[in-house]
């Protein structure tokens, strides 16, 4: 008797708890309407623009940061953001800037020319560990040249001169050469405008390089006082946790709809679907190709599309034998199944690709040669150019990666191994972690005669894709072409768009027949996962979208 | 007969190595549990060594056009247990698993079981390398085995020879200390004194008195060593750092690489998961029935 | 006694270094350099070699090997290349949640793993005690990821009962004065923030402690039944007390004793069960921080994380051997 009444206390104890944890599970679905839970796979790494390449924190200083002229949303059209008109010089070295009046930094302190110089000058002066490029990559790759720079980064070999300001509204920027994508650089993040006062303040110089060569921050702006002009400012940060921004109620532009975003870090994919599936996250990035139709499915949630801009491609290293002969390379193209790959990995979220760059930059060329698979040829290339079939091929790929215009390199490669196999090749295969191993190598030109990589683009203009490919001679293409270097170089300093993309189209439809130095096989749209009451969120082809058009329904 | 001629036939009657494994197997047959174990070990052993002429399909045989819809296609007539993210056949990829986890868990075991018996004895029988030997276990045991395996893995670059290599080196201290601790135990034991005392020359007294018990337990710790290495390597895939070659048919590599397909095809995760634990579960189970039929404190008592 | 723990400690010393030794030369060993990483494929040769440029990895190993216990006894553990940030910083900020969790996977382990395995002990032979060892082999039988997949895909995202991810449901307003959640909210009278913390510990709780549940709950019967049929406790019932006083006096008392060796030793595989587990719910503790490093290669993270989670549990184990010796009379006075 005592002991079925004591069995029955235990159970009659369960259920009350079970009632309660499933009662508690309520209270999350009625999320205040007026805050956006975002994932992303990381934690940024310090709030400061100038400092930093990752794709989170791009994505969160975006929010609060603004640059001189922006992107139309979900476009890569310039459009006006702190500079209301600009003009260039006839020889294209000096560009001037008319800002927009009455805006101030988040600090108080007000937005004019002098800051704008002031944050120019910040990037020029950086010494030291500043100078590194895993430090101020962007600023290293586009002007490249310090006041107290050494060797390939001293002053006279940079692009930056000098940055007047005309009162406080027009800023003058002299560069030492004409530079046909100024304005496209000047679009991405890194080159935003913040409070001058703020890092001043607050050290955003400070820091010190560690025994790894890293550069550590040590100052507080990067980390709890970051001050930019947008609608969005910081309010906390709990690192690995969760990082919140709330609405700027002084912006100077349309305000944000919501009142707070919340960005919380998780690294682990499938998580991040099922936190979007049980109401914890509104939204994430970085969908992968096999969670769109589950999300598809569910009545709650949808997916968007963020424009393509990236490429993914088969390296040819023409310094390995016999891959010089452009008949051999010709053979690898007609000998890898694209359209199968694209097919079968992308989640119908792929097109095959047959240049270097995506359609929506100008310089596009639509009439370039293109390979579709076909074995047979590709096998009498190779006994054309006198060689003895199978030909071995040491064929690289990258482990434990994931990037957007290749998801599953895995599958990539054992499908094109098995097409080429086919072809008249035989594959030997490869593969490497990603970093630093895989990169090192395919930057070295180490990872065997053909390997398995891609870009995503930083700013629009061509240049950032086929210039940074081909501008230059580079050990992972392995040749040399004047031909391709000159026409590349022209183009860069051509300042005249209708020019400019007249020379990429030259230079595309030259690439893809006579210099084939690899194999483009996908652009791809990458893919966000949303619930449904969220509206107004516009991607943009470089990630670099603003967060206050977002509404949030219901 | 004088008491210690009696008492020495007793000592031989209980000391007798022949006597101990029919007993040990008598109750082994007798022990349900340990009945099923020894099934499923059997049935997982038949199949790894049998798998070519078991799978329908080549294991690593593509055929991307069963997945053109998207993935992936479940069980059908074709293809028994359905088709991976490559349009590979499962049932072909799980048998042909069987061989890999079976190679993971007897490699590395046989490694730290080699290097463990070796150190061990040497640990137990000679005094003045004992207390340096197990300095050196202490500080190997002192890491977590499972995070030792991550450095080792890392810091011979992930595959599945580093695997074994990790998961042998920190059964090591393991089988080291068992092996001491047993041999030591043994050495002063009660009735290998009583049997050094009676004349039994020592060689004997190595051969069946001693080895035989202090084998039982490395035995035991073996099985279960078994159960884990295969566990391990699927907590080491996981993480990234296991069989690089995309193609291997290894249960772990094939749990990792199909978990993010859980809502959409569930099956393709759930399969090599409930492979590994059943073989595991073999394992242990025998492990276990192992451990009750060589206890010498039920010994006698049936 | 004394004696007892003066050894004990001692011994910690060869331990530590031992464990510096090993960590320090493994870093060295490692392949590949960190600060490449960061660039992803944006490295060019020239980026490359400029980052090269800025390692002093030149001097003697001895001289690396001094100069890194140096900064090792300030307490300085180097820098993340990922965050950036001091690792003894990100130590301090992530450990609480991992004791958190840990603590309550222990809690879990032992509140179902001992009643289980006493209950299974008294019904010997008879349907709940083979059930219970079939549970037990199914918990150590299945990897401990696989188990907080399922339990997420059931509980969280099917039947929505627990959350799936974090610690804390980020739109609950809470102060945190000790790091510890469920403690904070207590401190702080947060009741709704203090229960929010516990739904979100029990799915990885539950994966986390599966292991430890089964082995407790084997070790608890294994020790009941021994002690069941000793002597001592033969008298008492033969003197006739009710059997629950024989439990609670004799069995129970002397079958913690194989039961508490069992517990001090699961520290170390909760602690790197933990890397597995964490990962899987996104919890922010230790064991993300570890397999994002692993991911990363970030280096300085590897070392400081493992070395810490070794002192831990050294440091735990000399503990339990040392209570252990309280507990047992014969270790003490046997001093060896």
């Amino acid at each position: 008797m005592r002991k079925l009444l004591r069995t029955g206390v235990a159970l009659v104890a369960l259920s009350l708890l079970v009632a309660a944890v499933a009662a508690g599970s309520a209270d999350r679905a009625a999320q205040a309407n007026d805050t956006l839970v975002f994932a992303g796979a990381a934690d940024p790494v310090v709030l400061d623009f100038a400092l930093i390449s990752d794709g989170e924190s791009f994505r969160v200083l975006y929010q609060m940061t603004e640059t001189l002229v922006g992107l139309k949303p979900g476009t890569t059209k310039i459009v006006p953001q702190l500079a209301t008109s600009w003009k260039k010089s006839a020889n294209g070295k000096t560009w001037t800037f008319n800002l927009r009046k009455n805006v101030r930094f988040h600090d108080g302190t007000p937005f004019n020319a002098a800051a704008v110089c002031a944050n120019f000058n910040r990037w020029y002066n950086f010494r030291g560990a500043l100078q590194s490029s895993s430090t101020s990559y962007y600023y290293n790759v586009v002007f490249a040249g310090f006041r107290y720079g050494k060797g390939s980064l001293a002053a006279k070999n940079g692009l930056y001169r000098s940055c007047q300001a005309k009162g406080s509204n027009v800023a003058v920027i002299q560069l030492r050469r004409a530079f046909g994508p100024f304005l496209g650089i000047l679009t991405i993040g890194p080159f935003s405008m913040q409070s001058p006062t703020a890092m001043k303040k607050y050290g955003a110089d400070k820091g010190r390089l560690t025994a790894d060569g890293v550069f550590q921050p040590l100052g507080t702006y990067g980390t709890a006082h970051p001050a930019g002009t947008g609608p969005f400012k910081f309010s906390s940060w709990k690192v690995g946790d969760n990082l919140e921004i709330v609405r700027n109620d002084d912006y100077w532009g349309k305000k944000a709809f919501l009142r707070r975003v919340i960005f919380r870090p998780i690294a682990d994919n499938a998580a991040r679907l099922q936190a979007l599936q049980t109401g914890e996250l509104d939204g994430y990035d970085l969908v992968e190709p096999q969670d769109i139709a589950t999300i598809k499915r569910n009545k709650d949630l949808k997916v968007l599309d963020r424009p393509a801009f990236n490429v993914a491609y088969v390296t040819i290293n023409q310094a390995v034998e016999p891959f010089d002969d452009l008949r051999v390379r010709q053979a690898v193209a007609y000998g890898l199944d694209r359209a199968r790959v694209v097919k079968s990995f992308y989640a119908g979220r792929g097109v095959v690709a047959h240049e270097f760059m995506p359609s929506s930059i100008p310089g596009y060329a639509t009439n370039v040669k293109k390979y579709a698979y076909n074995p047979a040829k590709s096998k009498a290339l190779l006994k054309a150019a006198g060689l003895t079939l199978p030909v071995e091929v040491e064929f690289w790929w990258p482990s434990d990666v994931s990037r957007p215009y290749m998801p599953n390199p895995k599958n990539n490669f054992q499908a094109f191994a098995a097409s080429l196999n086919k072809s008249g090749f035989k594959v030997v295969a490869k593969s490497a972690p990603w970093n630093p191993t895989y990169l090192g190598r395919q930057q070295a030109g180490t990872a065997g005669a053909l390997n398995l990589i891609g870009w995503t683009g930083d700013y629009a203009d061509a240049d950032n894709f086929i210039g940074t490919f081909f501008r230059t001679e580079q050990e992972a293409w392995g040749f040399n072409d004047p031909k391709i270097f000159d026409l590349l170089n022209k183009a860069l300093q051509e300042t005249d768009l209708e020019a400019r993309a007249a020379l990429y189209q030259q230079a595309n439809r030259y690439i893809m027949g006579t210099l084939l130095p690899g194999v483009p096989y996908a652009h791809t749209k990458p893919a966000l996962g949303f619930r449904r009451t969220i509206v107004g969120y516009v991607p943009s082809p470089t990630t670099s979208e603003s967060f206050a058009s977002i509404r949030k329904l219901g | 007969m004088s008491v210690a001629e009696i008492e020495a036939r007793e000592i031989q009657m209980e000391g007798g190595s022949g006597d101990l494994w029919s007993e040990a197997m008598y109750r082994l047959i007798r022990n349900p549990a340990a009945v099923v174990g020894a099934l499923i070990v059997a049935t997982f052993i038949a199949v790894a060594i049998f798998a070519p002429l078991l799978a329908p399909y080549d294991p690593r045989e593509q055929n991307l056009d069963l997945i053109a819809e998207g993935c992936c296609p479940g069980p059908s007539r074709d293809y028994p247990l359905g088709v991976d993210d490559l349009g590979r056949d499962e049932l072909s990829r799980i048998i042909y698993g069987a061989r890999f986890s079976l190679l993971i868990g007897i490699v590395s075991v046989s490694v730290g079981l080699t290097f463990g018996l070796l150190l061990g004895s040497i640990a137990g029988y000679f005094r003045p390398l004992d207390s340096p030997i197990m300095r050196v276990m202490d500080v190997m045991l002192a890491i977590p085995g499972f995070l030792m395996a991550i450095g080792i893995v890392a810091l011979l670059g992930p595959g599945l020879g580093s695997v074994m290599i990790a998961i042998g080196v920190i059964n090591v201290p393991i089988f080291t200390r068992l092996m001491r601790g047993s041999i030591i135990g043994q050495r002063d034991n009660d009735y290998v004194l009583a049997a050094r005392a009676v004349g039994v020359p020592g060689r004997r007294i190595l051969a069946s008195h001693i080895m035989p018990n202090a084998i039982s337990p490395v035995i035991v710790a073996g099985t279960l060593a078994l159960a884990t290495a295969i566990i391990d390597a699927a907590g080491l895939g996981f993480l990234g750092l296991g069989p690089q070659d995309p193609a291997t048919p290894e249960w772990g590599t094939m749990l990792t690489d199909t978990v993010r397909y859980l809502q959409s095809a569930p099956f393709l995760a759930i399969l090599p998961g409930v492979a590994i634990v059943i073989v595991v579960m073999g394992f242990n189970l025998i492990g276990d029935g192992l451990r009750e039929a060589l206890d010498p404190k039920l010994r006698g008592r049936a | 006694m004394l004696r007892f723990t003066v050894r004990r400690l001692l011994l910690l010393i060869p331990i530590l270094i031992g464990l510096s030794i090993l960590v320090f030369l493994w870093i060295r060993a490692l392949p590949g350099s960190p600060a490449e990483a960061l660039l992803g494929e944006r490295a060019t040769a020239e980026s490359i070699a400029q980052i090269r440029a800025q390692y002093g990895l030149d001097d003697p190993l001895y001289v690396q090997y001094w100069r890194y216990v140096q900064t090792l006894v300030e307490g300085d553990l180097g820098t993340s290349i990922s965050s950036r940030r001091p690792v003894s910083t990100e130590i301090r900020e992530r450990f609480p949640a991992t004791i958190e969790l840990t603590l309550a996977a222990g809690l879990f382990a032992l509140f179902f793993g001992i009643p289980l395995g006493f209950f299974a002990a008294k019904r010997y032979g008879g349907i709940f005690d083979n059930s219970s060892l079939v549970l037990s082999l199914i918990g150590v039988s299945i990897p401990i990821f696989f188990l907080g997949i399922i339990l997420k895909w059931i509980f969280a995202v099917r039947l929505g009962w627990l959350p799936s991810i974090g610690r804390q449901d980020v739109l609950i307003e809470a102060d945190h004065p000790t790091n510890f959640y469920v403690l904070d909210g207590i401190v702080t009278r947060n009741w709704e923030a203090a229960w929010d913390a516990v739904k979100h510990l029990i799915l990885p709780a539950i994966a986390l402690g599966s292991i430890p549940l089964a082995l407790i709950s084997r070790i608890t019967r294994a020790a009941v039944l021994d002690v069941q049929n000793e002597d001592y406790v033969r008298t008492a019932r033969a003197k006739g007390l009710p059997p629950r006083t024989v439990d609670s006096r004799h069995v129970f008392r002397n079958a913690m004793l194989p039961i508490s060796t069992v517990i001090g030793l699961q520290v170390g595989l909760l602690l790197s069960g933990a890397i597995l587990t964490e990962t899987v719910f996104a919890f922010p503790g230790i064991g993300t921080w570890i397999q994002a490093s692993i991911e990363n290669r970030d280096y300085p993270v590897l070392q400081g994380g493992i070395l810490f989670v070794a002192v831990i549990v050294v440091v735990v184990n000399i503990l339990v051997d040392l209570s252990y010796g309280l507990l047992n009379p014969r270790i003490r006075l046997a001093g060896r």
